[in-house]
């Protein structure tokens, strides 16, 4: 059974269609990514996953249950856990406080404790800036915390929305560097990416999102060969 | 499925239903076009809603077997007992009419409306008294400031009005058809003005003031009672001033304390003039307090208690004048209410009775004619004195002043007007 | 030097009221960003309801419920204050779910239209002859009229500053109350939501933060606060205007002021700013003119957001990008 599973699902903003009827599925343990331009419905796809909007058709399963009709914490709460594009810092509270909230629907306070080590570990520059405000710390340095506050709430699924935006070269090849390893540990991952080049190279499959619809899927391996994906999305190389 | 009626901007589109939109389309704050149009929208809703109530108004005649009078007064709120007393007193007047066969044959009948001390809600009711019962004639109100948003009205619309205790003179000066009986500030002021001044127990150089700044009796008193007493060679230390229903005085009183007066004029209404006294007995004043008509309430007695002992006011009667006016509206009085009536219940009833004699001798129940007889009044012998209208429509008529003792005012002195 | 202190005291009391209301005013501003008008008639309710209770409990221990000869026992005060801040907190979350919420998703201005209304509704319905009534009432003395007077100077120039216990009491009650809520926000795992909520919704909601709860919880602290501040109030001034009378919105302006003044959205702004205004009130009165006294709040109001906009405490962070 597939960990998340969307079928023919439709989303509007007002009277414009954004999504157009999209079908896509995530295996467990895979990491799969969304590429495509601009506009084309990869941050729709994700915030309706996540419950900030309503489908109007269409369903979305995840373990095998549907979660379209509930509520964004409550969806969290079932750790399927979105990092928003802009990283979703509260910059009003401490650094450390916002990787608490990463923990905010768990009450294992011991594991809660290891997870927060682990995180730190993978970040050592988070750990330098814990009584800092969060947004007072660079854009890079955000997307860290954003990351390891996503991993305090252990999620079965992790989906991240434009990880490497507005990043220099430096930290976005360390942010992928994590998203790897976070994956070889177990975390399922949906990469939504606009940098489709990265992107391929990190996932196991892909699906190519335009104005609303799928208009490709498949190995992320074979999509980065594909000769319609290097023109449209990577450049020519 | 969301709607929108902008057809070319997304952004400018509202959605009708309850689902979950991006935050980014209901931040947005409205435009002013967008603003323009929806004030235009109330602005006709409004028009339309008071051209259909003003339609509605029209619907009731008054029946030609009896005659319609208007009251308006604080019956709720912090002067409520103004309104509660002068009702009675208007009440007692009709009951001695009507048994008497009414005026000309004509039994009298009374719509009282509530104004709870409110500027606005005694002009509606006014308004309402005028335009929707159509009355004969208006009485009210008590507050000076009440009496001069009602007056314009009744001018308007040529409906003669008794304010039965507005000492403030600029409610006659409204227009000939606005009457009073009780007399004005410039009298009351100087009363208590010579008062502080000459009463052995006062004998006061130095007084201090304390005004409701928010009523025209209480900012009209205060000037008449200044020019008095400065006239009269005192010197006023200390002006303060207060809105009405303050609940703390302390800056005031405490401002007052350091100028060490002899005597605090407070010219204001009851209920503040209560709090007042509580709280400058608490921060250790101890001098004399005088005030006006506006202290004239059961209730002043009941919320400050001996607070208010050694404390003087004037007022338009005392129940314990022995004359046998005085000593007969009394017992009608308590035989009805089982309660000893205060001036302001004495002025309704002398306001209703001028009123009902006034009717009587007109040639005509028409606002003018009525007002013209009102304007002959000479020597109208009322409870609370022999009342002759002057010609700016005030009564030329003396003064008590009032002791507090323990709760009760006691008669100290009458003071008419040229002593 | 008595007067000073005298007018010092009175400042540090009202300050604490004035405090206590803007702060609701604040959170909610904070969590949801409009201004809930209807906050100053919570104040109102607050303090017809200790007057309600009061003159039904009193009787219950042999008092008169209108004028007891001792204050009831202290049990019983303090069973009327809880009383209060629970029913005002209930009130709170009722205007927020039935009034509020269903405007979550719309314009700014409905809300704050909305707010109005319910303000205007609460003053009317609280008018009425079955609930408060139109007319003033005295609040019976819940308290011992304890005053501890200190004597400064002799003879002639004796002066006396009158320190009441009432004041006292609002002063370390209303301490209490802003240490609990400050200890609230700021040191527990609710107080850090609540923060978060209030940067931004959507983001709370996908750390798992119920919003809506969060967003009710905040409406009936405010309340709670708002309703212990009607509560001292009538304590403090036990003659009590009725329930529309524009002294109440006055009162609720100048905490609204004060949060403004402290910077809204800012709880220690709000406390800040409640005594600020106090204190500007209370000196200007006494060494100024008390012709004037709403003259210098309003005008400090204006010269505080000509001088720093975002009010005192008020520097929003701003989110890197």
């Amino acid at each position: 059974m597939a960990l998340l599973d969307i079928e023919n699902l439709s989303v509007s903003y007002g009277s414009i269609r954004a999504l157009r009827g999209i079908s896509l599925k995530v295996e467990p343990g895979e990491i799969v990514t969304l590429i495509g331009g601009n506009g084309a419905g990869k941050s729709t796809t994700l915030r309706t996953i996540s419950g900030l909007l309503s489908p109007q058709e269409g369903q979305i399963l995840f373990e095998g249950k549907p979660i379209a009709s509930k509520s964004p914490h409550a969806i969290a709460a079932n750790r399927l856990i979105h990092v928003p594009e802009g990283r979703g810092i509260f910059a009003n509270l401490t650094v450390e406080e916002n990787l608490r909230l990463g923990a905010y629907c768990r009450k294992d306070t011991h594991e809660i404790r290891q997870d927060y080590e682990h995180a730190l570990e993978l970040f050592p520059r988070v750990k330098e800036r814990l009584w800092q405000l969060a947004g007072t710390l660079s854009g890079g340095e955000q997307q860290m915390v954003a990351i390891a506050r996503a991993l305090l709430a252990r999620p079965k699924l992790l989906m991240l929305d434009e990880p490497s935006l507005g990043l220099a070269p430096q930290i976005v090849q360390l942010i992928f560097q994590v998203i790897r390893k976070i994956n070889a540990g177990g975390t399922t991952i949906l990469l939504v990416e606009q940098n489709a080049n990265l992107a391929l190279q990190v996932a196991h499959r892909a699906y190519v999102l335009e104005v609303g619809k799928i208009e490709m899927s498949g190995p992320a391996a074979e999509l980065a060969n594909s000769d319609d994906i290097r023109k449209a999305y990577l450049g020519g190389h | 499925m969301p709607t929108c009626f902008a057809t070319s901007d997304s952004e400018s589109c509202i959605p009708l239903t309850r689902d979950k939109t991006p935050t980014r389309l209901t931040k947005r704050t409205i435009s002013l076009r967008q603003f323009l149009r929806l004030s235009k929208v109330v602005g006709i809703f409004l028009v339309a809603a008071t051209s259909l109530m003003s339609l509605g108004c029209q619907s009731r005649v008054a029946s030609t077997d009896e005659i319609v009078i208007g009251h308006f007064g604080s019956i709720t709120g912090s002067e409520a007992t103004f309104g509660i007393s002068t009702d009675r007193g208007i009440q007692l007047a009709i009951e001695e009419v009507n048994a008497a066969g009414g005026v000309n044959g004509k039994k009298v009948r009374l719509i009282t409306y509530d104004d709870k001390g409110d500027p606005r809600e005694a002009g509606s009711a006014v308004t309402r008294l005028v335009t929707r019962d159509q009355v004969t004639a208006v009485l009210g109100e008590v507050a000076s400031g009440l009496s001069l948003a009602a007056a314009p009205i009744c001018q308007e619309n040529g409906v003669p009005m008794i304010s039965p205790s507005s000492t403030n003179p600029k409610v006659t000066q409204v227009g000939d058809m606005i009457y009073r009986v009780c007399f004005i500030d410039p009298f009351q002021g100087s009363v208590c003005a010579k008062f502080a001044r000459e009463n052995d127990k006062i004998k006061a150089t130095k007084a201090a003031i304390l005004c409701d700044q928010t009523a025209p009796y209480s900012v009209g008193l205060q000037e008449e009672f200044e020019k008095a007493f400065t006239a009269g060679g005192g010197t006023i230390v200390s002006k303060q001033a207060y809105q009405a229903g303050d609940q703390d005085f302390s800056a005031q009183l405490t401002s007052i304390r350091a100028s060490e007066p002899e005597v605090i004029f407070i010219p204001g209404y009851y209920t503040d003039v209560g709090n007042i006294a509580l709280q400058a007995r608490k921060l250790g004043l101890k001098v004399p307090m005088l005030g006006g008509d506006g202290w004239d309430s059961a209730k002043l007695g009941q919320i400050a208690g001996d607070a208010l002992n050694g404390c003087y006011y004037s007022n338009h009667y005392s129940h314990e004048d022995p004359s046998p006016r005085v000593q007969n509206f009394i017992k009608l009085y308590q035989g009805k209410y089982q309660e000893t009536p205060d001036g302001l219940a004495a002025l309704g009833y002398d306001a209703a009775r001028i009123l009902f004699t006034a009717m009587k001798t007109a040639p005509s129940l028409s606002g003018k004619d009525i007002a013209a007889e009102l304007a002959k009044t000479t020597g109208f012998e009322g409870v609370t004195g022999v009342i002759s209208m002057d010609a700016n429509r005030n009564p030329v008529k003396p003064a008590v002043i009032l002791e507090m003792k323990d709760g009760t005012p006691r008669y100290v002195a009458t003071i008419a007007p040229g002593e | 030097m008595a007067d000073f202190l005298q007018t010092l005291m009175t400042a540090l009391a009202i300050g604490s009221l004035y405090a206590l209301i803007a702060l609701g005013y604040t959170m909610v501003y904070g969590v949801l960003k409009f201004i809930n008008f209807a906050h100053s008639d919570i104040v109102v309710l607050g303090a017809w309801l200790s007057y309600s209770f009061a003159i039904r409990a009193l009787p219950l221990v042999g008092l008169d419920a209108h004028n007891p000869a001792t204050p009831p026992p202290i049990w019983m005060t303090a069973g009327i204050f809880v009383a209060v801040l629970l029913l005002c907190s209930l009130a709170g979350f009722l205007i927020e779910r039935l009034a509020y919420r269903p405007l979550r998703r719309a314009p700014r201005l409905n809300v704050l239209i909305t707010a109005i209304g319910v303000s205007l509704l609460l003053q009317n319905v609280g008018q009425l002859d079955f609930v408060f009534g139109a007319s003033p009432q005295k609040m019976p003395a819940l308290l011992p009229n304890w005053e501890l007077p200190i004597q400064f100077g002799q003879g002639e120039s004796i002066r006396y500053v009158v320190l009441p216990l009432i004041d006292c009491i609002i002063f370390a009650v209303s301490g209490l109350l802003m240490l609990a809520l400050e200890l609230l926000i700021f040191r527990t795992k609710f107080g850090t939501a609540l923060r978060a909520v209030s940067f931004n919704t959507d983001f709370a909601a996908l750390m798992g933060i119920p919003v809506d709860r969060a967003i009710s919880l905040t409406f009936m602290l405010g309340s709670a606060l708002a309703g212990a501040a009607g509560f001292l109030y009538v304590l403090k001034f036990p003659s009590m205007n009725q329930p529309a009378h524009s002294v109440w919105v006055l009162l609720g302006l100048k905490a609204f002021v004060a949060a403004v003044v402290g910077g809204i959205g800012n709880i220690r702004g709000a406390v800040l700013g409640g005594f600020i205004i106090a204190f500007v009130e209370q000196f200007g009165a006494y060494y100024i003119s008390s012709n004037y006294r709403d003259v210098y709040v309003f005008s400090l109001l204006i010269l505080i957001l000509l001088i720093k906009p975002t009010g005192l405490l008020g520097s929003p962070v701003r989110e890197k990008v």
